[in-house]
């Protein structure tokens, strides 16, 4: 009777091997991971050249992993697996406590981090010294910050990091936020904070800049329809519930028009091209990543305008994603807010696009991009 | 190709068996033979051509063996294998060690040679010889099939990872082997078995590895997880690697020899090695210890011999001094236990303590990338390294990887197979042994589909 059970079991085993063989080698393909926000491999191609120096089967290695069937929830049953019966306090460098997912970082890249306050002086020297510029600099403590060392999970020493960027920017009054935010000021799925969270936050910046800080019972939460996915949802790879996303709407935000800068390729002249109504693009609530709703996302060189500001101050913010949600909280007293992201422009051009005479500047940057070697400050 | 990987697992292996089990009986060799080649140029396309150069040989030594009708004309055969052989390893495996040891001896600047090591080359060769000795004394018949013949030396289950399986080990199965549901039935378990401890449980152990060399915040404590998570890495990724390996075998009627058994609960090092890949252990005893003579000879030449067979152990696992300095280790550990009898006396607590002590700082000089890291790791394994005793990284690692060590520890004792082996006749373990072989597929399957995680670095926008 056992011989007979077990005879029908090994035939169970072997059709769901041959089950997963026949959907892999035949049934549709996915041309891209929402839980990794990259494009899945293709089928390589197959000739004398690729078999005889190991590319075809190097790349034929990565095709099949990244066109598992089911791909996503055999992550989730590793990450499963991986947490609740190893009791793994990490996945792939993913934790999640209290609910809140995050990413483990505790180890000071110092490369990256000279990188950066190399180009923050190049930019100060170059075009900040002589123009009787007030420069501000304000560092935003990522979700380890609140979660990490108070729950045992390695934590970079955020008091060091923190001298280390103010030392090498001696130059920029700090501006100290990490009081005015905890850990329910950002999402449970995502690296960002919550714009509707941020009013304290936005308070010390303004006090510090000297301009007026917006109130919160003068906005009014509106809850995005679609759910939001952050990025450390498909990176934890374990069953939680989306977040949802809120814009703040005021009279005053709506008054505000976004334009990007354009130069004429000829003469070299800069104009801003108003690219959507008020400091949100609602397009983006379908993009791939839905924190875009923001100012669009990431943008070389953007401005809001502010047609009822009382004074004709303008503020530049070289700036992260989070500075993306922040920045229209800054602007009620600012003619202009510009905002610059030096990924995505050259450091040294920047003179052919802002004036920085007189300017307010803040470095508004996030310890998760200060402190990863792949963030692409361009020289 | 690694059998823990998704094109094996899902596009070879399948395709393999179904072509296997449809042919007819007379092409199975053939099949093999040619499976096997293709599993070899998978990851060594520009090398096939010296597999079957390899192949050639042997079979024509061995044919010329068994024509030959002086053993003087016979030994010649022989040596002429044992120097195409040997010249091959030494000329991929060992030419740039001895040239840059050559080098740094005599201060010159002798170029390397810089060869691509073919996969697999220390146990094909090995079985191979194996072959050739055998037949030269008389211990099996000629193989006159070249298809038969090139389907032993090139069979991808043991081909690049063992066990050596000898000539005569599968001589007659070559030939006449039984195919069954049943066969086909333990196969399957055996390989996901040791799928599992490959995957789950050595790859986890090679992660902690991996974090301990990257942190900033090694410690002596964090120093003996790694001594111990890399005993325990080696003993799951090699068992593991050679139960696949016997798994694979039986489920196309092949039974290889075993090759581990329980090493981790030997009393002392002779026990170790009696344990620990035994198929390696025998081939020296057979075919170097004991022609040499042995320990029937005087104590001056038994120290030798002894010398000898340890020191080309080491080399055989690396062309590096860190594994000569490995082997000898275990022959002065093996005099040792063979002069001081007391040591077999110690209680079993003691023994096991020693033994395990020994393993464990024998494997961190293996698993050093030089002597100077392996002089550094010992130093701090003793708290002469200048580190802390315990760190926040080694707490953390601790707790995370607590379960795993546990599970790595009880794993490698006879507890869990003598548990099995207890219920193995009930009608429970009958529908719970399907259960277990789906879940463990799944979850290798899912850690190598997680393997190719790789978020795009650019989520931060």
């Amino acid at each position: 009777m056992n011989k007979w059970i077990r005879a029908i079991g090994a035939g169970l085993l072997v059709a769901v091997w041959l089950g997963l063989a026949g959907w892999l080698w035949f049934g549709p393909k996915t041309e891209f991971s929402d839980a990794e926000r990259r494009p899945l491999a293709d089928a390589p191609e197959l000739n004398k050249e690729t078999l005889l120096n190991g590319s075809f089967m190097k790349e034929f290695e990565s095709y099949t992993l990244d066109q598992f069937p089911m791909r996503d929830d055999f992550r989730q049953l590793k990450s499963m697996f991986h947490y609740y019966v190893l009791r793994q306090k990490d996945n792939n460098d993913i934790y999640v406590e209290d609910g809140y997912a995050a990413k483990l970082e505790y180890q000071v890249d110092q490369e990256a981090v000279d990188h950066a306050l190399k180009l923050f002086n190049n930019i100060y020297k170059r075009f900040l010294k002589e123009k009787n510029t007030k420069v501000y600099l304000s560092i935003v403590p990522d979700k380890s910050y609140y979660l990490a060392e108070a729950n045992g999970y390695l934590s970079l020493d955020y008091d060091a990091f923190f001298k280390t960027i103010q030392d090498g920017m001696p130059w920029a009054t700090p501006i100290d936020i990490t009081g005015s935010l905890d850990i329910t000021d950002y999402y449970y799925t995502d690296t960002h904070w919550r714009q509707e969270e941020l009013f304290d936050a936005a308070a010390a910046l303004c006090n510090g800049l000297g301009v007026t800080a917006p109130k919160r019972e003068e906005y009014t939460r509106v809850a995005l329809e679609r759910p939001f996915y952050g990025v450390y949802y498909g990176q934890a790879a374990l069953p939680m519930d989306p977040d949802t996303m809120y814009i703040l709407k005021n009279d005053l935000l709506d008054s505000y028009v976004t334009a990007l800068a354009e130069q004429d390729p000829k003469t070299g002249a800069v104009s801003y091209k108003p690219a959507y109504e008020s400091v949100y693009d609602l397009s983006k609530q379908d993009a791939k990543d839905m924190y875009e709703v923001y100012l669009s996302g990431s943008q070389s060189i953007l401005r809001i305008e502010n047609p009822n500001a009382t004074t004709d101050r303008e503020l530049i913010i070289f700036r992260d994603s989070f500075g993306s949600s922040m920045a229209p909280l800054l602007a009620q007293d600012y003619r202009y807010v510009t905002l610059v992201d030096i990924r995505h422009i050259s450091s040294s051009m920047l003179n052919r696009f802002l004036d920085f005479e007189n300017k307010d500047v803040l470095f508004l940057y996030s310890t998760s991009v200060l402190n990863n070697p792949g963030t692409n400050f361009k020289p | 190709m690694i059998f823990s990987s998704i094109p094996f697992l899902y596009y070879f292996l399948p395709a393999v068996l179904l072509i296997y089990f449809l042919v007819p009986r007379v092409l199975k060799n053939t099949v093999l033979l040619l499976s096997s080649l293709v599993f070899y140029a998978w990851g060594e396309p520009r090398l096939v051509a010296l597999m079957l150069f390899t192949i050639a040989v042997f079979y024509g030594c061995g044919l010329a063996m068994g024509q030959s009708r002086s053993r003087k004309w016979k030994k010649v055969w022989l040596i002429v294998s044992i120097v195409v052989s040997v010249g091959l390893l030494a000329l991929y495996k060992y030419a740039d060690f001895f040239v840059s040891s050559f080098n740094a001896v005599t201060g010159l600047s002798v170029p390397l040679l810089r060869l691509a090591l073919p996969v697999g080359i220390s146990f094909y060769t090995f079985q191979c010889l194996s072959y050739t000795i055998d037949v030269y004394w008389g211990n099996v018949p000629v193989q006159t099939n070249p298809i038969s013949f090139g389907a032993y030396v090139v069979l991808f289950p043991q081909l690049i990872a063992g066990p050596i399986v000898r000539y005569s080990d599968v001589a007659q199965e070559l030939n006449h082997r039984t195919h069954s549901w049943d066969n086909v039935a333990q196969g399957l378990r055996r390989f996901l078995l040791g799928m599992g401890k490959k995957v789950l449980i050595a790859d986890n152990f090679a992660l902690l590895m991996k974090l301990f060399r990257e942190s900033n915040g090694q410690s002596v404590l964090f120093y003996w997880m790694y001594a111990i998570a890399f005993a325990l890495n080696i003993y799951f990724d090699f068992s593991g690697y050679s139960d696949m390996a016997i798994g694979l075998g039986r489920i196309m009627g092949f039974h290889f020899p075993e090759n581990f058994n329980f090493p981790y609960i030997s009393r002392s090092i002779q026990e170790f090695w009696r344990r620990w890949h035994m198929t390696l252990g025998g081939w020296f005893r057979d075919y170097i210890y004991i022609p040499l003579g042995g320990n029937r000879v005087s104590k001056s030449r038994w120290v030798f011999n002894t010398l000898v067979v340890w020191m080309l152990t080491g080399l055989w696992h690396g062309a590096a001094w860190n594994f000569v300095l490995w082997g000898l280790l275990y022959a002065a550990l093996l005099l040792l236990e063979k002069w001081v009898p007391a040591i077999h006396k110690m209680p079993r607590v003691l023994g096991h303590i020693y033994t395990m002590l020994a393993v464990i700082l024998g494997f961190v000089l293996f698993n050093a990338t030089s002597l100077q890291q392996c002089a550094q790791d010992i130093k701090c394994l003793f708290g002469f390294g200048g580190l802390p005793a315990i760190t926040a990284d080694t707490i953390y690692y601790l707790r995370s990887y607590g379960v795993l060590f546990l599970v790595g520890i009880v794993g490698a004792t006879p507890l869990v197979r003598n548990c099995a082996n207890r219920i193995a006749h009930t009608k429970a373990a009958a529908l719970f042994e399907p259960i277990l072989c789906i879940g463990l597929l799944l979850l290798c399957t899912a850690y190598l589909v997680d393997g190719s995680f790789s978020p795009f670095l650019y989520f931060r926008f």
